[in-house]
């Protein structure tokens, strides 16, 4: 079958399913509240790091097509990039960090009210410290159709090179390598977001909490009782009979643990295949 | 090259000056506020500060002079009353918590962060060594091991000792992208966790640092092995053989090997060209790099490391200490750039002829 071959769809078929027969697997092992606790959080990490996505695409373009057409100016063209340079220097951890406790404190005054626009604020505060890699992708396109004949071809011929850029180079041309972008930047979304969720967790913010804050697989990570579970797997590398006990007794932990590290690693192949598939 | 340079002191100069001029903003602005509260309902009464209102003696006491001194305004005293109790009960729990934690920027705090900060350097130039290392062995074992794929899948004994190693590999991989915490909290029972050692091997295989690099460094490889010039390579005779165990091969010792050289073999110079591309992503690896130290300090509770630290003065609201620090961290990353700006300038130098 065409799917087993291509690496990118059989690595999403094995995510679904893996994550499906969990699911079935917590709901008759897991007690009802964790087992919900459990989906709301994978549920939200996915949510949200889709809504990176968004952000980071459009953040990226802009950026890029920014970029680009300030070229003709030197002093605002080196400007833009004195300022794209100050954000790459940031570690994305911090600058989320920040950004989620900017968050908490909006949230808290009842400036940004607590529902869907607390996902869409913490999405632009990661899309903000991610998008940049989707600028250099865009721009890597466009500089690289540059150089050839098509793009002096069609400007001589009066087409505009707005439509040049976004029709022929982006969209005809590109679509592929953005969209292998965009499932890396789901992983790294993903991997970032369950870092700052779990630093905060662990007691590191007054303003950003799990009070102010939806329910991800991070902050479910640094529960307490998560936390006990995962110390178990410690204690099954020298009681090995304790193995079996991991999957009935300690299965919220297990599961939230599974489910990030999984689904990080499925993205990974998924990219890849997406990208040998497609000889990017 | 100079105009880059220019650029990088030009964000330090910048980020260095929006700090100060941070720290000054926070040091004149941090004077006590005069309590507005209640300020109209207490216009006109006594001073009640010096009444222990955990004490109900007092605080009925106090009810009792109130309403003696201001007749018909039981409500209005009493409300008064218990407002002043709930505010000296809220800054006594207020001084507990913070007691301990609230800091300045003193010159002996400034000594004791320096400190952290250079072991932090210390830390980060090893995982960052280390890192450069195992990035291009990983992607040149992969590299040979796809080209010798045919080879060896006709040589595998039996599908048992496939199965087992797609495991190993899986489970390999399976590690090298758990976060830092979940590998933390696996071992916490059964390993001492909380030292340098274990920080620095956390810091390498976890996080998904190393897998997403080698897989750059192996793009790389298989992007510069697929350019035209290989091929004449090839037909000009150079070794092209992937096999471990022949002499015109590459072995398993060369891959090891820290400086890497493959001499008259085609892959010396896919491997060259794969590394100079290499080197430009070290500047985004260097930030990812202390994403994932931040995350390992926080995941082992490393008291007293300069992440670590740096959170914790970020809980309690030290903002002078926090600043100084978040510059530390821009620093280093801007070191990193610069380092590897300059690296990348030369390199461009050898190869064009300059």
């Amino acid at each position: 079958m065409k799917i087993f071959k291509n690496k990118d769809a059989r690595w999403s078929l094995i995510w679904l399913l893996t994550i499906t027969l969990i699911s079935i697997w917590d709901a008759i092992f897991l007690n009802k509240p964790a087992a919900k606790l459990v989906v709301t959080g994978f549920v939200n990490t996915i949510v949200i790091a889709l809504l990176v996505i968004v952000f980071t695409l459009v953040l990226g373009w802009i950026a890029a097509m920014a970029e680009h057409y300030l070229q003709k100016n030197r002093f605002l063209f080196v400007l833009l990039n004195f300022f794209f340079s100050l954000i790459r220097s940031v570690p994305q951890v911090i600058g989320i960090l920040f950004g989620y406790i900017g968050a908490g404190i909006l949230i808290q005054r009842g400036i940004v009210p607590s529902g869907a626009a607390v996902y869409f604020l913490l999405s632009l505060c990661m899309g903000v410290f991610i998008f940049l890699e989707m600028a250099d992708c865009i721009r890597d396109r466009i500089e690289h159709y540059q150089k050839l004949d098509f793009y002096n071809a069609m400007l001589v011929c009066g087409i505009a090179e707005f439509r040049i850029i976004n029709f022929n180079i982006l969209w005809k041309n590109s679509r592929i390598h953005i969209f292998n972008k965009l499932i890396s930047v789901l992983g790294i979304a993903v991997f970032l977001q369950c870092s700052v969720d779990f630093i905060i967790s662990v007691g590191l913010s007054k303003v950003a909490n799990e009070i102010t804050l939806p329910v991800t697989l991070g902050n479910l990570l640094a529960n307490i009782d998560s936390k006990q579970d995962i110390l178990a797997i410690g204690n099954t590398l020298t009681h090995p009979a304790y193995f079996g006990h991991l999957f009935f007794e300690h299965l919220q932990g297990v599961t939230v643990a599974f489910c990030i590290v999984f689904s990080l690693l499925c993205l990974y192949h998924i990219a890849n295949g997406y990208a040998e598939r497609h000889k990017l | 090259m100079k105009s880059k340079i220019l650029i990088h002191f030009a964000s330090m100069l910048f980020i260095t000056s929006i700090a100060f001029l941070l720290i000054v903003f926070i040091n004149t602005n941090e004077k006590p506020k005069p309590d507005t509260d209640n300020a109209v309902e207490l216009k006109g009464r006594p001073d009640l500060s010096f009444v222990d209102f955990s004490s109900r003696f007092q605080k009925a006491l106090a009810l009792d002079a109130m309403n003696a001194f201001f007749p018909g305004q039981f409500d209005k005293n009493n409300r008064i009353i218990t407002s002043l109790a709930d505010k000296q009960d809220k800054a006594f729990r207020n001084k507990i918590q913070d007691s301990g934690n609230k800091e300045e920027l003193s010159l002996a705090r400034f000594r004791n962060i320096s400190g952290m900060f250079f072991k932090f350097l210390a830390i980060y130039a090893i995982v960052m060594l280390l890192t450069y290392y195992w990035v291009q062995t990983i992607g040149v074992w992969r590299f040979c091991r796809k080209k010798n794929g045919s080879a060896y899948a006709k040589s595998s004994a039996s599908l048992f000792v496939n199965v087992i190693k797609k495991i190993i590999l899986f489970s390999g991989s399976f590690l090298l992208f758990c976060p830092a915490y979940v590998i933390a909290y696996s071992l916490r029972t059964e390993i001492n966790t909380d030292t340098v050692f274990f920080m620095i091997i956390l810091c390498v295989i976890s996080n998904g640092l190393l897998m997403v690099y080698s897989n750059k460094f192996y793009a790389f490889l298989i992007a510069e092995s697929r350019k035209g010039y290989i091929d004449t390579a090839i037909v000009k005779n150079l070794n092209n053989s992937y096999a471990g165990n022949i002499a015109q091969g590459i072995s398993f010792k060369a891959i090891l090997n820290p400086v890497k050289k493959f001499k008259g073999h085609v892959f010396d110079n896919i491997f060259r060209n794969a590394r100079f591309q290499y080197l430009s992503t070290i500047k985004e690896q260097a930030s990812f790099l202390i994403t994932g130290m931040i995350i390992t300090e926080m995941a082992l509770n490393l008291h007293g490391y300069y992440s670590y630290e740096m959170l914790r003065q970020m809980l309690y609201g030290n903002l002078n200490i926090l600043i100084v620090m978040f510059l530390g961290i821009f620093y280093t990353v801007k070191a990193t750039e610069i380092f590897t700006d300059i690296l990348v300038y030369k390199e461009n130098l050898k190869y064009e002829n300059k």
